[in-house]
């Protein structure tokens, strides 16, 4: 019972804080706003049994990709006062835009609710760091190869991306 | 039981179409990359839904891959909006137009 | 004899080939020698093997041309009588014509051009004459039109030139037209094209089809010979050089159609009425030619008219039934016009390349001999008594008149009075060119001796060329007709009134000399009235045919292009990539480089998909 009231609280905790996220201007408020709703999103992830994802989620997302957005923010120097024309979204660009998204959560809606299977409750169920590194390491020993090779090929891509840049503003100042 | 699947999966809708709103209305760049962090996040409690639903691991093993998915999508969308950000001076998307017909 | 025969036919298309290909590189007066040596032979082996065509003739096949099923061509010569004459003819007066040529030309840079033509000419027409069957002569026929073409747009660089060769070209092929479909027929009707094996099988037809038949071979004819109604090329075709109007378009060429027609006698007589529509063509277009060459002011003009009439007296021939007086008159007109048209070259000349006999005069004092073979050349035009032309006319006409009835009666005093019409406009020229004073302003040039000496045996044969066909009338055998083996025309007329219509004709010989005496024997500057400018023109037949024929076929090109054309063709394609562009435009708009536009259109399809997944759950 506590559960299930816990996760209603932490869905709307979420809920609330995306949004707040997305109506930002300010990039570094909006990043904020979604550090909190990760997790509260998090804590959901337990909640439903999977301490591991709910670690990471933590770890991952909340503390590395959006310090990292922190990071590059701050390095861009955007300031959000500078053209707020410009920077925000006007009336006229949310109009069809909700329009989609209300039509898309209704077929969605509807889809889920003429589905007998889905209606039935979520069990109690705990997988266990033990479970969850037997199932990664014996049946997706090579998907974590793979994926290990595509974060490789993301550093050294994003290394290449940054250098390129450098070596031409180099030249660009040299002549 | 917690609580009903329905409702897990009309929670992670709703995250999924504010970060699509979210992609759709903002011009800048940072903003429209945020959006589609919380789009995967939405994915990702399905994931973890999905998993808890069939009292199997897959779901949650997925959710790691879409993690590390994440994490190289986003350092590479960052390095090259700092790429365009040199280039140009500008996050808009709106100035990045060299495309159009 | 055979070897002979191929010769005669070969050598001028080897004399051309020679200079068509190699002429430019040959050092200077090699290409006029190979191209005269080439005719010369050629006259040389006709009259070598002249002795075996009496009879049934000679006939060597050279090589199967065309097979197909029944169909089958062969490249093949018969030198019959009637041929052997004709090639005798055609080889002589271009042996001479050559030679002249070789004094006339021997300025132009574009000698080779014009000799290589000039051989090739031959070469074609000897093929039109030797020619066993019907496809071999049209291919000849084709090429003495291809050659005329190239020659009468010889100076090619003016316009008008290129225009007369031109419109000689396309009028002619008009009648080639006729040519082809009678052709066509025949082959259909008899699966041969023989020319002896379809005269041989003529008698059993149907006499309509052969009436047509006769016609489309007369449509082809008087395209070639320049009859009405398809003789406005010929004026326009003096354009080319001299020697050229001397041989194509006075000699041979346009004897053609006559030659034609003479080879198909035993089909064509077989159709009275073609026959008689012939003899009407031929006696309308003598009159027409006769009346325009009265008001012409150009020497060739003139010339080119009284050729057209001539000729016109030949188709008279063939339509009054007489082969023999036809080919008796062809030989004489050849002999004369070639002389009368190379004097003419020489006049042209003397006078400082003047053409017009307003501005001529006093050429007597000149040079005598070239007035002289000038004015014997008229005399046998004019037909005065004892020469070649007068007999020769007075064959036909007599012919004419024996054929008795009203018709033939008619026929004959169209005749005699366009050959009192004749001896006007000699004499006409005659007086002009020779009496009174030179009014012309040029320093005349000399003559080459190449530009003489050639007229003289012209001069004798057109003289004494009666000879070859002397009635008994005046104590000959009638030589002529009795090689061609015509035993047809034996003209069945009393003693009487053969010394009555020789009189006659005598009469108005002397009675158009009298008249051009009395009214050009001093030079009048006349101010030109209404009907010498109509016959001047030509009865306005270029004007008719403009508004009858040109205007409206103008107007339907008009129409094709700028109505079909440019209109619906055009206007289809072009609206069509117009809707093309326009729709390209504004879907062009719609990948305007918005990534948030494409992003958009990308939820669209998502909700289409979602909306698609819910129609199917529902139903």
């Amino acid at each position: 019972m506590t559960a299930t009231l816990l996760f209603y609280i932490l869905g709307a905790i979420t809920v609330v804080a995306t949004l707040l996220a997305i109506i930002q201007r300010n990039p570094v408020h909006a990043v904020i706003y979604l550090v909190n709703s990760f997790f509260a999103l998090a804590l959901i992830f337990y909640l439903l049994g999977a301490p591991m994802i709910a670690a990471w989620e933590v770890i991952i997302y909340a503390g590395a990709i959006m310090v990292l957005f922190l990071f590059i923010i701050m390095m861009l120097e955007i300031s959000p006062s500078s053209d707020p024309v410009r920077s925000a979204p006007g009336w006229a660009q949310w109009v069809p835009i909700f329009i989609l998204a209300i039509a898309l959560a209704s077929c969605t809606l509807l889809l889920t609710g003429l589905d007998p299977v889905i209606a039935e409750g979520l069990p109690r169920w705990h997988a266990s760091p033990r479970d969850f590194g037997y199932a990664l390491f014996k049946e997706y020993a090579l998907a974590i190869e793979i994926v290990s090779f595509q974060l490789l090929f993301a550093a050294v891509g994003a290394f290449y991306v940054g250098r390129l840049e450098q070596k031409k503003s180099q030249r660009e100042g040299s002549s | 039981m917690i609580v009903p699947m329905e409702h897990l999966l009309i929670l992670s809708t709703i995250l999924f179409l504010l970060g699509l709103v979210c992609v759709l209305a903002h011009r800048n760049l940072i903003m429209i990359l945020i959006g589609v962090e919380i789009m995967l996040n939405a994915v990702g409690l399905t994931l973890v839904g999905a998993s808890a639903f069939w009292q199997q691991i897959d779901g949650q093993i997925m959710v790691l891959f879409l993690m590390a998915m994440t994490s190289a999508e986003v350092s590479i969308s960052l390095a090259m909006v700092v790429y365009l950000q040199r280039c140009k001076n500008s996050v808009d998307i709106r100035d990045f137009d060299e495309m159009r017909g | 004899m055979i070897l002979l025969l191929t010769l005669t036919l070969l050598l001028p298309l080897l004399g051309g080939i020679i200079n068509a290909c190699f002429g430019n590189h040959l050092p200077k007066p090699m290409p006029v020698i190979v191209a005269n040596g080439a005719v010369i032979g050629s006259f040389l082996a006709c009259l070598g093997c002249l002795s075996s065509a009496s009879g049934d003739g000679l006939r060597v096949t050279l090589f199967t041309w065309l097979s197909s099923g029944s169909f089958q061509a062969d490249v093949g010569l018969l030198l019959d009588p009637l041929a052997a004459i004709m090639a005798l003819m055609v080889t002589g007066v271009a042996s001479l014509i050559h030679l002249y040529a070789a004094g006339y030309m021997q300025d132009d840079s574009d000698q080779t051009r014009f000799f290589a033509l000039l051989n090739l000419f031959v070469f074609a027409m000897l093929t039109i004459v030797l020619a066993d069957n019907l496809l071999l002569m049209f291919l000849g026929w084709e090429g003495v039109g291809f050659c005329s073409y190239g020659l009468i747009g010889f100076w090619y660089r003016n316009t008008e030139n290129a225009a007369a060769g031109r419109k000689a070209f396309i009028v002619t092929r008009i009648g080639d037209l006729f040519f082809t479909v009678g052709l066509l027929w025949l082959f259909a009707l008899f699966g041969t094209i023989g020319i002896e094996a379809i005269n041989g099988q003529v008698a059993g037809l149907d006499p309509t089809t052969i009436t047509i038949i006769s016609l489309l071979l007369l449509g082809g004819a008087c395209g070639k010979s320049a009859q009405l109604p398809l003789m406005t090329w010929l004026p326009d075709a003096m354009a080319g050089p001299t020697p050229v109007s001397a041989l194509i378009h006075a000699a041979t060429m346009v004897t053609a159609g006559v030659y034609l027609l003479c080879r198909m006698f035993p089909l064509v007589s077989l159709s009275p009425i073609a026959m008689g529509v012939i003899a009407l063509v031929g006696v309308l277009t003598a009159l027409y030619a006769a009346t325009c060459a009265l008001a012409q002011r150009e020497i060739k003009r003139v010339l080119a008219y009284s050729t057209m009439s001539q000729v016109g007296y030949m188709f008279l021939a063939v339509g009054v039934g007489s082969v023999s007086a036809a080919m008796f008159h062809l030989l004489t007109h050849a002999f004369f016009k070639s002389l009368l048209f190379m004097a003419a070259g020489c006049v042209i000349n003397l006078a400082g390349h003047e053409n017009d006999i307003y501005l001529m005069g006093g050429m007597r004092q000149r040079s005598k001999l070239v007035a002289g073979l000038f004015m014997v050349g008229l005399l046998c035009l004019a037909g005065a008594p004892l020469t070649g032309g007068f007999f020769s006319k007075d064959l036909i006409l007599a012919t004419a008149f024996a054929k008795g009835d009203l018709f033939h009666q008619a026929i004959y005093v169209i005749g005699i009075v366009t050959a009192g019409i004749t001896s006007l406009y000699s004499f006409r020229l005659g007086y002009l060119v020779f009496a009174g004073d030179f009014r012309g302003e040029e320093l005349p040039d000399d003559l080459p001796g190449l530009m003489k000496w050639p007229l003289l045996p012209l001069a004798l044969f057109g003289l004494f060329g009666g000879l070859l066909n002397l009635p008994h009338l005046f104590g000959g055998y009638s030589w002529l007709s009795g090689w061609l083996n015509t035993d047809t025309d034996v003209l069945h007329l009393s003693l009487n009134s053969e010394y009555l219509l020789s009189g006659t004709a005598v009469g108005v010989f002397v009675f158009g000399w009298l008249i051009a005496h009395l009214r050009y024997r001093k030079f009048v500057r006349r101010e030109s009235g209404l009907i010498s400018a109509f016959l001047l023109a030509g009865w306005q037949f270029d004007a008719f045919y403009d508004r009858l024929l040109i205007r409206p076929f103008r107007g339907l090109c008009r129409f094709c292009w700028q109505g079909v054309e440019v209109g619906l063709v055009d206007g289809l394609i072009e609206g069509f990539a117009r809707t093309c562009i326009s729709w390209g435009q504004a879907l062009r708009k719609m990948t305007n480089g918005q990534i948030s536009n494409y992003l958009q259109g990308f939820i669209w399809g998502l909700l289409l998909i979602m909306g698609w997944f819910l129609l199917r759950a529902v139903a």
